[in-house]
Formats: C-alpha cells, sequence, structure tokens
C-alpha cells in the first residue's frame, strides 16, 4: 500500500534543529493493522501526518500505491488524500456548527457526489456504527465516544482504503475506548487498512504489527501472532 | 480598584495592538467627523449672535407661489415699497431699514475699484451696533455719506485717516466718508459669500441711489435681490409671532392684487436664521444633512468598536472565568470591560481633538469660515459624548462576556468566537447598510452634477470670455466701436451683446398670448436681448425660419413701435398653441402691459428648449428680441488656446476705447464654476462622508474578517483534510462573510432610491437611471468587501491544516 524509504523530516526554527524522523523506512500492505507506539516527542504524530500527506517530509521518497508523491503539489496531495485516506483525531476534530451527519457528509461533500447519493451514504454507515438515533444532534449533544464513532463514519463513508488514527482513544475512558478499537478491528477486518498512533499497549494490541519509534528512529517492529 | 482597571486596559492595548489600532483609528474618524460636523452646523446657525439687539432683529421675506417656478420657495426680502407700510402701520417696531445693494465705479482720483455698495435706511446702523473707528452711527443720515469698513478705507486712502475724504460713484456723485469701522466677522449673515448682498464694505444711504441711478426712495414693488434684507427692530416685549401677524396684515392691506398670485405671503423670522434661510429657500436641508450623516459616521465606528470588541472579548473567556472562579462579581467585571472601551473612547476623542485642532484652521482657510473649537463651552459636551460612546460600544460586549458560568467560560476557551456571531453580523450588517446607502447617495450626486456639467457645454463656455457692466450709458454708445476693435484682434471669432449670460438666473418675463387683450389666456415668456450676433456665438441652433438682423426694421424692438420681430423657443410656441415650427413661422402674439399699447410679436424663428439658466430651474418658454438699450454684457468667443494673452488684447483694447471704466471681465468657464460651486461642494462634502463612513465599514470587515478566520482554522483544516481545496474554503468564507452584506443591501439600496429620487426632484434636468447607479453602488460594496475578505481566507486557506489540528 505505501512505502517509506530513508525518510526524514527535520524542523528548523531560528537556531535549533530538530530530528522529528531519521531515515525512517517503513512498509505497510494494503490491509494491515499498525500501530505505531513509543514515547511523547517521539515522533509518532509527524510520521502519520507525512503519511496522510498532511506534512511533507525533508528528505527520502514516499511510495504511495507505487507512485511516489515526495514531489506532489498540494492539490495533487490534496486529491490522492480526499479518495484514499480517512483520519481520525483524538479530539474528534467534528465541526461544532454542523450536526453529526452534515459533519460525516462533509468527507463526501468535496468529492462530486450528488446530494441523493451522499444521503444514502450517510445513512448506511450512521446505521454502521449506531449513531442514527442522532444524526440531527449537534457534536456538543453528543458523549466522547459517541463524537469518535462520527468521526469514525466520517473517516470511512468514502470508501477510503487507508484509515490513519492518531491516539482516537485518547480522550476516551476505557469502555469507549474499547468500543471504538472493535469498531476499527471490524473495519479492518472488512479490508480496510488502519495505521493508529498509540499509547495504550492495551490499544496496540489490536493491531498486527506494532512499530515502536524512539528520538525519530525505528526501534523495533513486532508482529503479532494472529490468532 | 479604579488604577487597576485603567491599567488592565492599557495592557490589553499593548497586547493587541492591531486590534486596538483598528479601534482606535475607526473611532477617531468617527468622533472627528461628527464633533466637526456639530460645530459646522452650529457655527452657521449661530451667526449674529454678537450684536447687542441680536434677540430684537428681526427680517421679513417673501414667500413664492409654487406655480412661480423659480427654483426657491422664498426670498430673504421683501419689496423696498413695503417698509414705509411698516412704519406708518406697525407703530411699536422701533427701527426699520431696507438694503439693497448695487455695484458701482468708486473712483479716488485717478484710482478706480469696482465695488458692491449696500444702500440702507440710516437706521441700519441703530438696529446694529459697529464698531467705529471713525465717526458715529449717525453716519448716514448725510445722503451723500459713506461708511467704509477699515480694509476698504486702507485700500482707498492708505493708512491715513478716510474720515472727511471724498469719492465718486460712476465718476457722477461724489460722496464723503462719514465713518470707518472694523471689519465685521465671519459670523455675520452680512459676510456670507452665498446669500449675496454685497458683503458689508462699503454702506450708503439710499439717498446716495437715489442721486446716481435714480432710484425712487419710496421704494418698488419690481425688485427683490437676494442678500436684500429689510430689517426691523421690536421692542423687547414682541415675539417673532407677533410681528408675523402684524406682516401678515400689512401684506393683506397693501400688497398689489396682481403680484399675490406670484408672492404669497411674508415670511418673519429672527436675525439667527438669516444666515441659513437660503437653504429652506431650495429646499435642501444641508445642514440636517450633514448633522444626519456626521452621526451616521460615528455610528459606523461605534458598530465597527462593539463587532470587533465582541470578537475580541470571546478570546478572553477564559480570564473571565478565572476571575469569576477568584470571586470577581459579574458587576465588577461589567465595570472592567466598560473601563477599557471608556479608555479607548477617550484615547481616540483625544487624537480626534488633535486632528480637529489641525484641520479646522485649515478648514477656515480654504472656505472662509471662523469655526474654533470653544472648549469652555463644549468641555461638557465633549465630556459626554467621550462617555456615551465608551458605554455604547462598549455594553455589548461587556454584557456577553460576563454573563457565562465561570465554568462554562474556562472550558469554553476553544470555541472562542462562537457566541454573539448573529449580533456581530447584524451590527456588520447595519454597518454596510449606512455605508451602502451613503456611497450610492454620492454616486447620486456626482452623475447628477456631471449631467449638469455635460448640459452646460452645449455652449462653447471654454471659448467664450464675457464683459460685464456694459448698462452706463456712457458705455453703451462706444459699444459698437469696442466690437469692431475687438473683431480686429485675430484670435477673436464672434464678438455678441446680450442682456444674460448663460448659466446666470434671470427671473426677466413678461406675459404673452396669442389674443390681443386677453389677459386670462397669457403665460409667463422669459425673455432674453440680444443682438444680432448672439446666436451664432452661442453656437444656438436655429430650427426653423432666420437669426434677427440689423438689416431689417422690425427686428430690433424700439420704444413707441408696436411691431417686432423675435425668436422663440419650441417651448414657446406649445404654450402659444402651435403644434409646430411650420404652422407657428411668421404667426404673431401679443404682451399685455398696463402702461401702454400692447406690443405685436411676429416668430420669424425657431430654437430648440435649450436650459439657458440655472440648473435647478426648469427649461422655460423663451423669447429672444433685439432691444439695443438692455445690452449689459457682451460674449467674446476666441479661438485658440490661450485664453490669458488674448484677454489682455482685449482689455488693450477696451482701455483704448472705454479708458474710463476698468474693464469688468470673466470666463464663461468662472461664471459656470461659480453658479456650479454649491453643487460642487455637496458633491465633496457628501463624498468625504461616504468615503470616511465606506473606509469605516471595510477596516471593520477587515478586522472582523481577520479574526474570524483566524478563529475559523480549526473548521478549515478539518475541511481541507476532507478534501477541501484552497478554492472551495476562500469561496465557502467569502459568502459566509458577504451574506450581512447581502442584507445589508437589501436595506440600504430601497433607502437609497428614494433618498436619491428626492434630491434629484430639486433638478429640471434630473438622471433617468437612478436604479442602475444604485445597484452599481451595491455592486461596488460587495465587490470591496469580498476583496477584503478574500485577503484573509486566501491566507488563513492555504496554511497547513497540521496546525490547527494537531494540539488542541
Amino acid at each position: 500500500m505505501l512505502k517509506l524509504h530513508d525518510l526524514s523530516k527535520i524542523y528548523r526554527t531560528d537556531e535549533v534543529e530538530t530530528v522529528a524522523l531519521d531515515t525512517v523506512n517503513i512498509e505497510i500492505e494494503a490491509g494491515e493493522f499498525v500501530a505505531i507506539m513509543g514515547p511523547s516527542g517521539c515522533g509518532k504524530s509527524t510520521l502519520l501526518n507525512i503519511i496522510g500527506m498532511l506534512d511533507s517530509p525533508t528528505s527520502g521518497a514516499y511510495l504511495f500505491l507505487d507512485e511516489d508523491v515526495s514531489g506532489y503539489s498540494e492539490s495533487q496531495l490534496s486529491n490522492i488524500r480526499k479518495h484514499n485516506i480517512g483520519f481520525i483525531f483524538q479530539s474528534f476534530n467534528l465541526i461544532d456548527e454542523l450536526t453529526v451527519a452534515e459533519n460525516i457528509e462533509l468527507a463526501l461533500l468535496y468529492h462530486n457526489i450528488p446530494a441523493s447519493e451522499r444521503k444514502s451514504r450517510v445513512a448506511t454507515i450512521m446505521d454502521k456504527v449506531g449513531i442514527a438515533h442522532r444524526a440531527k444532534h449537534m457534536p456538543s449533544q453528543l458523549s466522547g465516544g459517541q463524537q469518535q464513532r462520527v468521526a469514525v463514519a466520517r473517516a470511512v463513508v468514502g470508501n477510503q482504503g487507508l484509515i490513519l488514527a492518531d491516539e482516537p482513544t485518547g480522550n476516551l475512558d476505557s469502555a469507549h475506548g474499547q468500543e471504538v478499537m472493535e469498531m476499527l478491528q471490524g473495519l479492518n477486518d472488512e479490508g480496510t487498512t488502519i495505521v493508529m498512533v498509540t499509547h495504550s499497549p492495551a490499544h496496540s494490541d489490536y493491531a498486527r504489527r506494532t512499530i515502536n519509534l524512539f528520538d525519530g528512529h525505528v526501534v523495533t517492529e513486532n508482529l503479532r501472532a494472529t490468532g | 480598584m479604579f488604577n487597576n482597571y485603567v491599567l488592565i486596559a492599557w495592557r490589553q492595548i499593548l497586547k493587541n495592538k492591531l486590534y486596538a489600532a483598528i479601534n482606535i483609528a475607526g473611532l477617531v474618524v468617527g468622533l472627528a467627523v461628527y464633533i466637526f460636523g456639530s460645530l459646522l452646523v452650529n457655527y452657521e446657525r449661530s451667526h449674529d449672535m454678537f450684536y447687542d439687539n441680536s434677540g430684537r432683529i428681526f427680517t421679513a421675506g417673501s414667500v413664492f407661489s409654487a406655480s412661480a417656478n423659480i427654483g426657491v420657495s422664498e426670498t430673504v426680502g421683501i419689496y423696498t415699497a413695503i417698509a414705509p407700510f411698516v412704519i406708518s402701520d406697525i407703530e411699536e417696531v422701533e427701527q426699520v431699514a431696507r438694503t439693497v445693494h448695487r455695484e458701482f465705479l468708486i473712483s479716488i482720483e485717478d484710482d478706480h475699484y469696482y465695488e458692491k455698495i449696500k444702500f440702507t435706511d440710516p437706521a441700519l446702523l441703530k438696529i446694529f451696533n459697529l464698531d467705529y473707528i471713525e465717526g458715529d452711527e449717525s453716519a448716514l443720515e448725510n445722503p451723500l455719506g459713506i461708511l467704509l469698513t477699515q480694509s476698504v478705507a486702507t485700500k482707498f486712502f492708505g493708512e491715513t485717516a478716510a474720515l472727511g475724504r471724498t469719492l465718486t460713484l460712476d465718476h457722477d456723485v461724489t460722496l464723503s466718508v462719514t465713518a470707518v469701522v472694523r471689519d465685521l466677522p465671519a459670523n455675520t449673515h452680512f459676510s456670507s459669500t452665498i446669500l449675496g448682498g454685497g458683503g458689508f464694505k462699503v454702506v450708503a444711504p439710499l439717498a446716495a441711489l437715489n442721486r446716481a441711478s435714480d432710484y425712487d426712495l419710496a421704494g418698488n414693488f419690481n425688485n427683490l435681490s437676494g442678500g436684500d434684507f429689510t430689517y426691523m427692530l421690536l421692542p423687547a416685549t414682541r415675539s417673532r409671532e407677533w410681528l408675523q401677524a402684524q406682516m401678515d396684515g400689512v401684506y393683506e392691506s397693501h400688497f398689489p392684487e396682481d403680484t399675490r398670485e406670484f408672492i404669497t405671503g411674508f415670511k418673519v423670522r429672527p436675525l439667527v436664521e438669516a444666515n441659513t434661510i437660503l437653504w429652506d429657500a431650495i429646499g435642501m436641508p444641508v445642514l440636517d444633512s450633514v448633522r444626519v450623516l456626521a452621526l451616521l459616521v460615528l455610528v459606523v465606528a461605534i458598530v465597527n468598536y462593539t463587532n470587533l470588541a465582541t470578537a475580541q472579548s470571546l478570546g478572553r473567556a477564559r480570564e473571565v472565568g478565572l476571575r469569576k472562579t477568584m470571586g470577581a462579581s459579574r458587576g465588577q467585571l461589567l465595570i472592567q470591560f466598560l473601563v477599557e472601551s471608556l479608555c479607548i473612547t477617550t484615547i481616540s476623542m483625544l487624537i480626534a481633538l488633535a486632528v480637529l485642532e489641525t484641520a479646522v484652521p485649515l478648514f477656515n482657510s480654504f472656505v472662509d469660515r471662523a469655526l474654533t473649537i470653544d472648549y469652555l463651552v463644549t468641555l461638557p459636551w465633549l465630556f459626554l459624548t467621550t462617555i456615551a460612546v465608551g458605554l455604547i460600544a462598549g455594553a455589548y460586549p461587556a454584557y456577553l462576556i460576563t454573563r457565562a458560568s465561570p465554568i462554562e467560560a474556562i472550558r469554553e476557551g476553544g470555541t472562542r468566537g462562537a457566541k454573539g456571531n448573529f449580533f456581530r453580523s447584524m451590527m456588520l450588517g447595519l454597518q454596510f447598510s449606512i455605508s451602502i446607502f451613503m456611497l450610492a447617495m454620492v454616486m447620486i450626486v456626482y452623475f447628477q452634477n456631471e449631467k449638469i456639467e455635460d448640459a452646460a457645454n452645449i455652449y462653447p463656455k471654454s471659448q467664450i470670455i464675457s464683459l460685464q457692466r456694459l448698462e452706463i450709458e456712457s458705455i453703451q454708445a462706444r459699444l459698437p466701436t469696442l466690437r469692431n476693435e475687438l473683431k480686429n484682434l485675430a484670435a477673436v471669432e464672434q464678438v455678441a451683446y446680450s442682456s444674460q449670460l448663460p448659466y446666470l438666473q434671470n427671473n426677466s418675463s413678461f406675459g404673452a398670448g396669442r389674443v390681443n387683450g386677453d389677459k386670462s389666456g397669457a403665460f409667463n415668456l422669459t425673455e432674453i436681448f440680444i443682438d444680432e450676433h448672439f446666436i451664432d456665438t452661442y453656437n444656438i441652433p436655429i430650427l426653423l425660419g432666420r437669426n434677427l438682423t440689423t438689416a431689417i426694421g422690425n427686428d430690433t424692438v424700439v420704444k413707441g413701435v408696436l411691431d417686432a420681430n423675435v425668436i422663440v423657443n419650441e417651448m414657446a410656441l406649445s404654450k402659444l398653441g402651435f403644434n409646430s415650427p411650420g404652422e407657428a413661422l411668421n404667426q404673431v402674439f401679443y404682451d399685455f402691459p398696463d402702461e401702454r399699447e400692447p406690443r405685436t410679436y411676429k416668430i420669424v424663428g425657431v430654437t430648440h428648449d435649450q436650459n439657458f439658466m440655472g440648473f435647478h430651474n426648469s427649461i422655460k418658454p423663451t423669447v429672444f428680441l433685439m432691444m439695443p438699450e438692455n445690452l449689459n454684457y457682451a460674449s467674446i468667443r476666441v479661438r485658440g488656446a490661450d485664453l490669458a494673452q488674448t484677454l489682455t488684447e482685449v482689455e488693450q483694447v477696451w482701455n483704448e476705447i472705454i479708458p474710463d471704466y476698468p474693464m469688468q471681465s470673466e470666463f464663461l468657464d468662472e461664471t459656470f464654476a461659480d453658479v456650479f460651486a454649491i453643487y460642487g461642494a455637496m458633491t465633496q462634502v457628501l463624498g468625504g462622508f461616504a468615503f470616511v463612513a465606506l473606509m469605516l465599514s471595510l477596516i471593520g470587515l477587515f478586522g472582523l474578517a481577520a479574526f474570524m478566520a483566524e478563529s475559523r482554522t480549526r473548521e478549515i483544516g478539518i475541511r481541507k483534510v476532507m478534501g477541501a481545496s484552497i478554492n472551495q474554503i476562500v469561496r465557502m468564507l467569502i459568502w459566509r462573510f458577504s451574506q450581512p452584506v447581502m442584507w445589508a443591501l437589501l436595506i440600504a439600496l430601497p433607502g437609497a432610491y428614494f433618498a436619491s429620487s428626492a434630491y434629484l426632484n430639486f433638478f429640471a434636468d434630473r438622471l433617468q437611471a437612478p436604479v442602475g447607479i444604485v445597484l452599481g453602488a451595491g455592486v461596488m460594496s460587495v465587490v470591496l468587501a469580498w476583496v477584503i475578505v478574500a485577503l484573509h481566507a486566501v491566507k488563513i486557506a492555504s496554511a497547513n491544516p497540521i496546525q490547527a489540528l494537531r494540539y488542541e
């Protein structure tokens, strides 16, 4: 699905140079469920953002579906992104002024899909994540778990093959966290590739592979026996 | 505690320099414009307060009937024949003085000056106390006396004493100086340049006018000139209403029956109104408009402040929450926020006053006014204005921000900007309503002025030099010679004499009709006296028939001869009942004078309808006739561009032929510019207000857009992650900010349409497409608003979404 080759990311301010990622080599196959772990500041989120094409590497190659996207323009990236990648954030990032249904629809809004089809796809996905009864509610009227379910629905409603989740359970209590993890698990079972940043070893257990980062380096990769 | 509030306010200003600067700049402009407008209006409305008798002096004017069709509803004076009736009928009136202004050539030995002289009854000096340097208030009781102001006396006689020195009027009547007074200040109606009346520089008794030009001391029912007042001094016990009733009685008993149709009554006014009568008379509430516009600008500035402060203060919800947690009451917090807005208003007021201290003297020297900011008098008003503006501007943001419970306030720190959205949109809409309304009005006024200027170009005004004051008998005799000599100049194409120049107001007319002796079928026919060259000089097209010529006897109107050939315009034709020029040619009509046999006028030529006179006059039925004794003006049409050189040559010719009178000349362009000045000034004033209001609105929108765009970075980030392109985001932001502007259009455009119709009604020849112009103003405002918002939107939309989303 995607391949990072000798990828580095360096942040420069006036005098300080911070190496966030240092010659990272990672390959992720379609259908994988990968967890990225590591202490704060190790470069997890930077890695996820680069994979999500929200940020660009300083050097190295990034092949997405066998295309080298490192030199692509903003609008080319945006195009690849909206058709292939869904995002889930720790803080949900729903728009406060839009209803649940409208928030989910947002992911289809920029795809040139007719309104009627958008509505039916939103309805289907809301059923699937069990949020249909809250369709007309505003995000502020929902619990955290419900909000994150809306965010998951939004991430997959466009049939994205890759979901990038940045600490999706970080703001949730354990029961709700588990709920969300099971939902991701279900999606993975249906063939969606998932890359997730997490602090929680319990949640990383849902992944088949765990990548441990430290100071911008990949230190270990653990494969979990399927079973 | 209070110091603490001020300190916090000051730190807030320092912390948010951009918003503070926008806020202060807006309020400075708003306050400066408002104070200036108020000063100006108060100044114009408080003239003549310094005379000892100010409260007891009244004037009487004449009210015209609507059918008089002369563009004004009243004039400042009454016929000079009325004053004797006032003296005989109203015993309690202590003094009555008429004024009549005329221009004369004043000669002191070999020095000649054209001066406007105010001729008056001696009582004038009893009514108005002046500051005498030489002589006293009996100065005008000498029928051959003359009063000069100090500057004129210095001009005539140098620094030596003027008392007893002599001067002659038109080489004929010799007067001796009986008084010299200090120059009158600018804030008296005597100094007004728009009222006419010739100023108050040279004042002589009416008896002198009687000697110089056979003026009938009993007065007449013929002449009403702008600026010629009749003043009455009442006992302190009598009021305006009382005098009005008395004057109504004088009108009933003495006003000539046949003129009542034209003048329907007298209108008594206190002296303080004398300076502003003209605005009432032309039906344009200019001073009230200035006041309202100034207030509107201030409102826009206040709204600006409120809007920005509301948006900005929501970012301080966390601070408010903390303060509440620490035990601050809502009242204390309200005070804190109000103190902030009062601080900003005070700073703005101080800057505004500094600006005015510079601007007012400039304005004074520019337009000949004497405005001052009298702090002793205005301080309470300035203080109250500051407090009021500060409280009004700060009230809503203070209310909104202090309403939340502490926990809510702390927690909602991240969702700043969401509250008060509707209110801000409404305020923005209000601001833009005012700005668009003003912009539309300015554009209407501007295009109407353009139309007037265009209409004026039917005459070759840039090629005409006019010579004035040719009515003096000894000059009249030399006019043919003058014409011949001028024609010899290479640059001179044509020379024509006439009673009237284009653009100048003239109400000279007579009753005319098709049936001899049938006065009931008569209508007012405006008369313009010309010579045989006039039509050519001004390119007036003859539709049918021929020009007038001296070769044909009846073309010249001669006293005692009752047949005359004339040229009329099409409007006169239709008034006479002819359907076409062909039908009218060689037909006759009559006049209906009381003092002689009716004259028969034969139509030998027909011209198009042209607006010969002032621009707020409709085109009138007009007759052109040749009557040599009424030719007061020469029009010299020149070729080539060097008008100044030609003028010098013309003057040399004049000085050879008429050495005893200095030449009085004016380019017709200047004549037009003088008449046009009042309209031009209106455009400038209105344009200034509109520009300021629009700028304020745009600044407000800029600040608000900056703030809102900033507070929406998270939403924009989410949308970008969802695949929105920069374009889509910019469009979304522009659309969102345009909505209040669109609402503003709905309010402002109909308003502007109605207001502009009222304004245009003032003109006979008016713009036909005010709707298009009003819409144009709307489009302009919307586009400007879009540009402002787009500037921010592009910046925000181009930013990397990560920054907005990563860490909350």
